[in-house]
């Protein structure tokens, strides 16, 4: 035993005193002072430091970070001399585990205890198991931006931090539900306001702040994110992480395994909000067209999420669904051939009969609207001159089946369009109706939108299509209405649609909100009917759909190049990209990989491909050991099946991302 | 007594919706004239929109009347208890069948508890023509006509006209047909040749008669049984009314319990005495035509009354089910006509359409449809609803079907590299592309198109489009994305910020150009063409995009088919792939099947149990084999990966040759097709074995489809108990027929068929003849359909309420 004395008090021994910090790192830890030899184990340090201290505390997280070395000392039977640890080392003796504030991919705060001594790829783990994520392989940490103090003080509003510090999870086991949430998240009211924040979407966020919000104006931008991914080999002791900083949580890797809505809500809605984010920031373009896709399933996703209707679809009886699919079905049959005046009486389709003008866009017309009489029925529209001679031949009758309907509204200058462009054989002939108020134009909007699906208005949709279109017209009233091209604050878009939180802050140029609102509104019927999870589904595909998706980009130089060019990291290839056009170059795609190496040295990164092909490159924006992380953690990634669940080959993941010892 | 049986068949052609519309008003020749016309048509479609045809009962002898009151209600009770017995007599020569074993319906178990199935006179001895007798000569004496097991009936009724019709048309005045109807009142009940009559009878309605024949339809059940006793002490009139009302009550198999009702009430009103039973009709067919008789005024309200809802009754059902013969070019210039119904898929009729022309089924076959007029063609989509499609095209159109092979039809799946890796046309990628390997492309294909979302082929390039209504052609920078067509507008660079938006698919068709080139002066002969499924002439809303190659033509069609259709396609495929290899070891089968018996329930029902039309259905369980087969195929194959090579379901399998090894022949059972009738085709499909398992016996195949009219399960089949399979009758195991062997058997009779009006498949006489049973399990469409009906109707109450 290390410290002994004789009776002058002289060691005898080969010990020495070593310094001990308690505490985390702060430059006035107090201070143990131990009596150690080089033979002393950890675990006797540890033993003699809780002696010293002698104070009743569960000490069982702490653990030894050697200061000079950035190493923790956790293996408790190694001997002091074999971490070759003298007496000028700098130890500390403090919590493995440290609260750090997590930006959430919905750009949410929390604070939670995170593990400072593990990899950092088990601490992600953990943290996702906290969390309820799975698949936290997907997932990694980001360094915050650093704040640039030189812009004026504004006062940032005091945001709500979500607290998890307290939460202990028991180890191992899946987290059991409890009340529609992990167990561990229904002790407190707090932390089920937690778990909701994390698995329902946030509320779009306010026009102003997106426009304030850093944007990628071109590739080179686009590289700059990718410059602070934490090393998930490494522990975040290691990588200068304090307690308390701010660290943020995002899907690393664009390959999401098994996204099954009933398991994973959590991690839906996360993937959701950072794909959203990705648009509304211009990190990932899309076209206009697009953009009203991803527009209208925001602001479906959020009225669904405010209602309160998480998950599927309020508790329909699936026997009335049932009852309803059976009646669409006969329906939709009967109103194919079906003799009008032997069927009504069996089942009466209704049937609307109004004055409405009417406007055919002829070239080389000089005629306006005219007042007609029209009788919409089943899914035929016929028009007469007057009411009179309805019972006579129409003007012109219409099968709005597989027509395309239109809406033109602009509720305070009290328009009420509908374009139709009706399929016939010889070609689509365009139709505008006018309505004069909201409710004729409700009613007339819902009849064309089912019969352009070949339904009629005896169909159980109808009513409720009605609803939807006459509260679309009094959200316009007070969404779009008068705000001109200046974007409103949050207080607009609480009561109703503010179209400009929906959209990225080019579009928010481009369009007026009165412009952009029908045009949201349009791409919403078609995906009215869909449920929470349905349309973030929707949302990821659409997001997965687009070209650059899942692009992950650096500043590299080739081998034998002089100037800098992109390299694109992408879930299956390689892309070389021309920095100043943003063409394709080539592509290579990791199927074709044997393998690759890097030098640290000189921070080059060779890749060899089958039939010979060599690339070299050397990382300008980031590490070369981020660029090596991400194609082996693709890798990693591609490896996982599905009939191994959720375990993890973390071995494997570190061999493949590893650093010197990788190869 | 003199009651007869009218057959009333009613048919018009496809494009006979106007016909409907105007046809009650419309006289009857019209009606006549118009199904005539449809042979006219070039592309023979027809659409055999109502083919009702329902026995009913009437007295015609003046002896009949005074006995109208007493003897009515121990008749009509007799006649309910034995429904089968009365209507063996009126059958001639059946045997009953023993009760079916599904559980009597609620509310109308006491009247049609057993259902019988030969209320239709689908089961008679008769061959096609002589089954027409019947309604030609009236005086039949048949008591009384359950009409328990309507639907499979009125199917089999239906396929049974459609084989009259064809003789008929060919044929009119074939000294099989009686001579016309002497006796003018009684054309209405004598449908001599056949439509004209019904549509008298129906101008003779009112409407305010079907408004309260709806009001009765859904009036309560007790009160209906209650009115139905009282009303067959009461006037014909109210007799009617009630009918109705008890039909409403009679779900499912009665809905056309009114007909039954019918027959009751004449019996009572008018039979003296029990009839005796009828002779074989085939002996009587010169029956002499009844004694004039002219009709009271009630009675031939009452029948018009009848027939119109009748008609309502026959609309619906034919409202549900549409059906239109397809006559489908082959590439050896021949022709066949298909029976197609609006469930159809491509899938369905392409698999019918293998049975029938003994190809090798691989994956390129397609159907093809050919727009001679516009000079496009496309194929069919696998998955895509061919009726739907064809209803789309113009009455006198010029448009035809083709049934050919297309390797472009799956070429991405056989090579995805070609379109998911080909760098721009740059020469290094192309020589590289040819060398993919299987595994390769498999995981490629993975990628592409088993991810959360499907991948496009990235493609871009500039094209000529052919500018709105005009003749000249733009080259314009296009570019692909799921969303649609984009292009690069003058003077902005392609970043997904300044595209255009040229066309999205929700609601175009892609199609191949022909010929463009020197009809409108294309830049070349590659075009591609995109317009909405309706348009059918020259418009300016038909966009023409024109490639420089075929092989950019190739991979803009190619992805313009990946984004519109998504994962749909690789389904497609892989269910092609399915068949395909279902086909190759059936081959291997057909030789060496003589072997094991099979229990009754391994084989899918087959064409001899019921020739009623209702093929979708039938189409459908084999799909589902093919399914099952997949499934079942899938399972072994992560146990035992060596097995991996026959499994036609599994992507590896789809890159390794089919003929790499041959694949175990399956022993066939020797019953297997012809043996099980009755048997639900769902029960048969769970009772396939899987089929590559080495352990198991080796599968029996899906019986081939030998017959387009393969009889359909129910479409509600889940809801009859499997157990519910009578036992297959003795008769059928062969003795009359041999089991066929597995390329189809009934093709000869077929190709006899020379009318493309009608279905070619008139039933086979010596099956028929000796199935009791041939409706068995259809009940459940009725029913399907009536509870359809039913829920519509509280619906609207409610909805008026």
């Amino acid at each position: 035993m290390a410290g002994m004395k004789t009776a002058t008090g002289d060691y005898i021994d080969s010990s020495w005193e070593l310094q001990v910090f308690v505490g985390e790192e702060e430059p006035q830890a107090q201070s143990v002072t131990l009596r150690v030899t080089g033979e002393s184990h950890i675990g006797g340090v540890l033993l003699k430091i809780v002696e010293q201290i002698n104070r009743k505390q569960d000490w069982s997280d702490y653990a030894i970070w050697w200061e000079q070395k950035k190493q923790w000392l956790l293996q408790t039977h190694w001997t002091l001399d074999k971490y070759g640890i003298l007496a000028d080392a700098r130890l500390f003796f403090g919590p493995q585990h440290r609260p750090v504030v997590l930006r959430l991919p919905n750009r949410r705060a929390l604070r939670l205890r995170a593990s400072f001594s593990q990899p950092l790829f088990q601490a992600v783990a953990a943290i996702c198991r906290l969390l309820s994520i799975r698949h936290p392989e997907e997932l990694s940490l980001l360094r915050t931006l650093e704040k640039k103090e030189k812009k004026k003080k504004e006062k940032e509003p005091e945001e709500e931090v979500y607290d998890l510090t307290q939460v202990v999870l028991a180890g191992g086991v899946a987290p059991a539900l409890f009340r529609g949430m992990p167990a561990h998240f229904s002790d407190s009211a707090q932390t089920e306001a937690c778990y909701h924040m994390l698995s329902r979407p946030q509320p779009p966020p306010d026009p102003l702040l997106l426009q304030r919000l850093p944007r990628p104006s071109s590739l080179l931008d686009k590289t700059k994110l990718h410059s602070r991914w934490l090393d998930s080999s490494r522990c975040l002791m290691q990588q200068d992480v304090k307690a308390g900083d701010t660290l943020w949580l995002r899907f690393k890797y664009y390959s999401f395994f098994d996204l099954d809505p009933k398991a994973d809500p959590v991690r839906l809605t996360q993937l959701y909000e950072q794909a959203r984010w990705d648009l509304l920031l211009e990190e990932i373009d899309c076209t206009e067209e697009e953009m009203m896709v991803f527009a209208a399933l925001q602001y479906h996703i959020n009225k669904l999420s405010q209602s309160g209707e998480v998950g599927e679809p309020a508790g329909t009886d699936p026997g009335l669904d049932d009852l309803d699919a059976a009646l669409n079905n006969l329906e939709v049959k009967l109103e194919g051939s079906a003799p009008t005046d032997m069927l009504d009486s069996l089942t009466t389709i209704p049937e609307l009969k109004d004055n409405l003008r009417i406007f055919r866009p002829r070239k080389l017309t000089l005629k306006g609207y005219r007042q007609h009489w029209v009788v919409f029925k089943e899914t035929t529209l016929s028009y007469y001159k007057s009411q009179e001679e309805a019972p006579g031949d129409p003007v012109q009758q219409l099968n709005l089946k597989g027509c395309e309907v239109v809406p033109d509204v602009n509720v305070s200058g009290q328009k009420f369009c509908i374009k139709l462009l009706v399929p016939s054989p010889e070609g689509m002939s365009e139709v505008y109706l006018r309505c004069q108020d909201e409710q004729q134009y409700a009613r007339w909007m819902a009849g064309c939108r089912l019969a352009s699906k070949g339904r009629t208005m005896a169909d159980s949709s109808y009513a409720s299509e009605v609803q939807a279109i006459l509260a679309f017209l009094s959200l316009q009233r007070a969404g779009g209405g008068g705000a001109g091209n200046q974007p409103q604050g949050p207080d607009a878009s609480a009561e109703g649609l503010n179209p400009y939180g929906l959209v990225s802050p080019r579009f928010q140029r481009k369009f007026k909100a009165k412009q952009l609102t029908p045009r949201i509104l349009e791409a919403h019927q078609n995906v009215a009917q869909l449920s929470l999870s349905e349309a973030q589904l929707r949302f990821l595909q659409a997001w997965q759909s687009l070209p650059d998706f899942g692009i992950s980009y650096f500043t590299v130089r080739f081998k034998g190049s002089k100037k800098d060019e992109i390299l694109g990291i992408a879930n299956n290839r390689l892309i070389r990209i021309d920095l100043a056009v943003g063409d394709v170059v080539k592509t290579w795609r990791f199927s074709n990989m044997r393998q690759w190496n890097v030098n640290w040295d000189i921070r080059q990164v060779a890749i060899e491909f089958d039939e010979h092909i060599n690339v070299a490159f050397s990382c300008m924006s980031a590490s070369c050991r981020i660029v090596h992380e991400y194609i082996g953690g693709y890798i990693f990634l591609s490896t996982r099946e599905r009939a191994r669940g959720e375990e993890l080959d973390e071995d494997l993941f570190l061999q493949l991302t590893g650093g010197h010892e990788a190869f | 007594m003199a009651l007869c049986i009218c057959i009333t068949s009613f048919h018009s052609c496809y494009l006979c919706n106007a016909f409907f519309k105007g046809g009650i008003t419309e006289s009857k020749g019209n009606c006549v004239r118009k199904l005539n016309s449809s042979c006219q048509i070039p592309f023979h479609r027809v659409h055999l929109s109502l083919d009702f045809h329902q026995p009913r009962v009437r007295g015609h002898s003046p002896a009949c009347q005074p006995s109208v009151g007493a003897p009515l209600a121990p008749r009509c009770k007799a006649a309910r208890r034995e429904p089968h017995v009365c209507a063996l007599r009126g059958r001639a020569g059946l045997t009953p069948l023993p009760p079916r074993g599904r559980g009597p319906e609620p509310g109308w178990s006491r009247v049609h508890g057993v259902a019988f199935p030969a209320g239709a006179p689908t089961p008679t001895r008769a061959p096609p023509s002589a089954r027409q007798v019947p309604s030609k000569c009236p005086p039949r004496p048949c008591r009384s006509v359950k009409m328990g097991e309507s639907n499979e009936d009125i199917d089999q009724m239906f396929s049974h006209l459609l084989g009259e019709m064809d003789l008929l048309t060919k044929s009119l005045g074939v000294d099989t047909l009686p001579p016309p109807d002497p006796k003018p009142p009684r054309a209405e009940f004598n449908f001599s040749v056949g439509f004209k009559d019904l549509n008298e009878s129906l101008n003779a309605l009112e409407d305010q008669d079907l408004d309260a024949l709806m009001a009765d339809l859904v009036a309560d059940i007790s009160e209906a049984e209650q009115r139905t006793i009282q009303a067959q002490r009461e006037s014909s009139q109210d007799q009617l009314h009630s009918a109705s009302l008890e039909k409403s009550n009679f779900s499912g198999a009665a809905s056309l319990g009114y007909g039954a009702d019918m027959a009751v009430t004449s019996t009572s009103q008018y039979g003296d005495e029990l009839p005796p039973p009828p002779a074989d009709p085939m002996l009587d067919l010169p029956l002499p035509p009844p004694p004039p008789e002219p009709l009271s005024q009630e009675e031939q309200e009452a029948a018009a009354k009848a027939d119109k809802i009748k008609l309502a009754l026959e609309k619906l059902k034919e409202a549900k089910v549409k059906k239109l013969v397809v006559k489908v070019h082959m590439n050896d210039n021949s022709t066949k006509s298909l029976m197609v119904d609006e469930r159809q898929l491509a899938r369905d009729i392409l698999d019918n359409l293998f049975e029938k022309t003994h190809c090798d089924c691989n994956i390129d076959w397609c159907l093809y449809e050919i727009y001679p007029e516009l000079q496009i063609e496309r194929f069919f989509e696998d998955h895509e609803n061919v009726v739907e499609v064809l209803s789309d095209w113009t009455r006198d159109t010029e448009n035809k079907v083709v049934f050919l092979e297309k390797e472009e039809k799956y070429a991405v799946f056989k090579n995805p590299q070609n379109f998911y890796l080909d760098n721009k046309g740059k020469k290094e990628s192309k020589e590289t592309n040819g060398k993919m390997n299987a595994k390769n492309k498999e995981s490629l294909l993975e990628e592409s198109f088993c991810g959360t979302s499907i991948i496009v082929p990235e493609l871009e390039g500039a094209l000529y489009l052919k500018e709105d209504g005009k003749k000249s052609w733009k080259k314009r920078y296009f570019l692909l994305r799921a969303s649609g067509i984009y292009y690069v507008p003058k003077g902005k660079t392609k970043t997904s910020r300044d595209l255009a938006c040229f066309i999205q698919f929700e609601n175009v068709n892609i199609y191949y150009g022909t010929q463009c080139k020197m009809r409108y002066k294309a830049p070349t002969d590659y075009c591609f063409v995109l317009k909405h499924p309706q348009i059918q002439k020259e418009s300016q809303y038909i966009k023409y995009l024109c490639c420089d190659d075929a092989r950019t033509l190739n991979q803009w069609v190619t992805g313009i088919r990946i984004a519109k259709y998504g994962k749909t396609l690789y389904d497609n495929y892989q269910r092609a792939m399915a068949r395909a290899g279902l086909a190759s070891r059936w081959t291997n089968v057909g030789t060496g099947n003589a072997a094991t018996p099979a229990p009754p329930s391994t084989g899918l029902k087959t064409g001899t149990a019921q020739a009623n039309g209702q093929i979708p259905q039938a189409a459908h369980s084999v799909s589902t084999v093919l399914n099952e087969a997949d499934r079942q195929v899938d399972t072994p194959k992560d146990k035992k990966p060596a097995l991996s090579n026959h499994d036609p379901g599994t992507p590896r399998a789809q890159h390794l040759p089919k003929s790499s090894l041959p694949p175990p022949p399956p022993v066939r059972r020797s019953s297997d097709t012809g043996s099980s009738p009755v048997m639900p085709a769902k029960g048969a499909a769970g009772g396939l074995p899987p089929l590559l398992d080495d352990s198991l016996p080796p599968p029996p195949p899906p019986p081939p489809l030998e017959d387009d009219e393969l009889p359909p399960p129910p479409p509600d089949f889940d809801e009859a108990p499997p157990d519910f399979v009578p036992p297959p009758p003795p008769w059928d195991a062969g003795a009359s027929l041999p089991p066929p062997p597995p390329p189809p058997p009934a093709l000869a009779p077929e190709a006899t068929k020379p009318s493309p009006v009608v279905a070619k498949r008139p039933p086979v006489p010596p099956k028929r003849q000796e199935n009791p049973a041939p409706a068995s399990g259809g009940g459940g469409g009725e029913q399907d359909f009536m509870s359809d009906l039913m829920k519509a109707l509280q619906k609207k109450r409610g909805n008026v309420a």
